[in-house]
């Protein structure tokens, strides 16, 4: 995660943030990516503490991943299909990449911006939450959620 | 004998509804409306439609009297409209299409007023009004594609009423249209100059049926031009604005002047709903048009004259 001049909030903002808005599933948890866009970027407070946090996040790779775990690889995989046609609306700016991981569905931004993933993950959350509601309402055919 | 369910959100309005070999069996619809001054934004106008949409497909089936077993294809809108809410409707469309495993077929807005137009009114082949908050244009039909003959340059008639509406604080419910339509039947005199003020009192109804005369008139100027152009004798309105009475007064004085035939729908069908999506991919279901998962984006920009009309001559 790139840090630019001015910073793009507070980390610690970003985690409050996180964590409120994500009751049900895990933000990269465990995984190196996940840590490095927690920790930066701290556009404030001084000059030589920026710059340490800024050589901290280049070194890693960019981007945020989202885990969202389902009943089954089948659920995943149809979240998946439903959610993925939309997402390249805003590819100039942000990237959005999917994956079905076992029973989770893996989804990953990569931007310039911090400020442009957090614009990007609030609505897709929404939509998200949609689809699993839709998911629950209808169910699985019974042949269908036997796999 | 196939039965089409069919999503509509594009704007702020969220309806399903069910069609099979023309008839209505479902048209359950919502509207999102903000308080007087304000105009509806897409992120709150997708909220609204994820609230309801889930509670609306139940309604729709019960309604028809129907099961997911019952359904041969999944409409929905592909485009044009706003971004959020369109996306908010296609995820459903795309989650049940593959709940129940059937066909999804993405469906142009503009196209699901004509053949909703066309089914409720017999029309063979009218010159099309299509009004609305989001779209004004002259279309008429030539082998294959609906031509878009005439169109603004810039804004909606709906929306040159809407924005007025905003700045007069005029409610927006049921929508600011209506009730901009019932004050300038209040109108007892028609102004030139839309500045009225009686002594301490002023009144707003002579300026609306100004607003009025004056951009339902531009409509019935290119709409003629069109049907002269055609010779066509038969005119249809659909869209949201083509409710307006005093609209549809207008253009069956023009009709007549030409002996052209005019049709129009009632509100349930002319401002947008989940069942004119339907009807749209019924035509389309039974001409064999498909729309495979990966290919069924949003758009927020399809043109009318983009598809390709194969269920028509």
């Amino acid at each position: 995660m790139q840090a630019s001049g001015g910073g793009a909030g507070g980390a610690e903002d970003r985690d409050d943030q996180q964590s409120s808005r994500i009751p049900a599933c895990q933000s990269g948890s465990g995984s190196a990516e996940g840590e490095a866009v927690r920790r930066a970027p701290q556009g404030r407070g001084g000059p030589g503490r920026g710059r340490a946090v800024m050589e901290a996040a280049v070194a890693r790779p960019q981007g945020d991943t989202l885990r969202v775990p389902f009943q089954s690889p089948l659920e995943a995989d149809m979240a998946r299909r439903s959610l993925l046609p939309d997402a390249q609306r805003h590819q100039g700016l942000i990237r959005k990449e999917f994956a079905v991981n076992g029973s989770d569905l893996l989804v990953r931004w990569t931007a310039d911006d911090l400020a442009f993933i957090r614009l990007s993950m609030n609505p897709f959350l929404d939509q998200l939450s949609l689809v699993i509601r839709n998911i629950r309402s209808l169910g699985l055919p019974p042949r269908q959620s036997r796999s | 004998m196939p039965a089409v369910l069919g999503f509509e959100g594009s704007a702020n309005k969220i309806g399903v509804g069910v069609v099979r070999d023309g008839k209505v069996l479902a048209n359950p619809r919502r509207t999102y409306v903000t308080p007087p001054g304000t105009g509806f934004l897409p992120g709150d106008t997708a909220r609204h439609h994820r609230a309801v949409i889930l509670d609306l497909l139940q309604e729709a089936l019960t309604e028809a009297g129907l099961t997911s077993e019952d359904i041969d294809c999944i409409a929905y809108t592909k485009g044009p409209g706003m971004g959020a809410p369109l996306v908010s409707v296609a995820v459903v469309a795309r989650t049940v299409a593959q709940l129940w495993n059937k066909p999804l077929l993405g469906v142009n807005h503009c196209i699901g007023h004509i053949e909703m137009g066309r089914l409720i009114t017999g029309a063979t082949n009218p010159t099309v009004l299509y009004v609305s908050g989001g779209n004004t244009q002259v279309i008429a039909y030539s082998e294959h594609r609906y031509r878009i003959f005439g169109e603004t340059i810039d804004i909606a008639v709906g929306n040159c009423l809407d924005r007025f509406a905003r700045v007069l604080k005029i409610s927006n419910d049921p929508s600011p249209g209506y009730n901009i339509e019932q004050m300038a039947k209040r109108g007892k005199k028609l102004v030139e100059l839309p500045y009225t003020v009686k002594g301490m009192d002023v009144s707003f109804s002579g300026i609306l049926s100004f607003i009025e005369e004056t951009v339902f008139a531009m409509l019935v100027e290119i709409t003629e031009r069109a049907m002269a152009h055609c010779g066509s004798q038969e005119a249809l309105i659909v869209g949201g604005v083509g409710c307006n009475v005093r609209l549809q007064e207008m253009m069956e004085t023009m009709c007549q002047e030409r002996g052209a035939r005019l049709f129009a729908t009632d509100e349930r069908f002319c401002i947008d709903n989940g069942a004119m999506i339907a009807q749209a991919g019924w035509e389309m279901f039974q001409a064999g048009h498909r729309t495979p998962l990966s290919e069924s984006g949003i758009t927020q920009r399809y043109r009318t004259d983009e598809v390709e009309v194969t269920w028509r001559d």
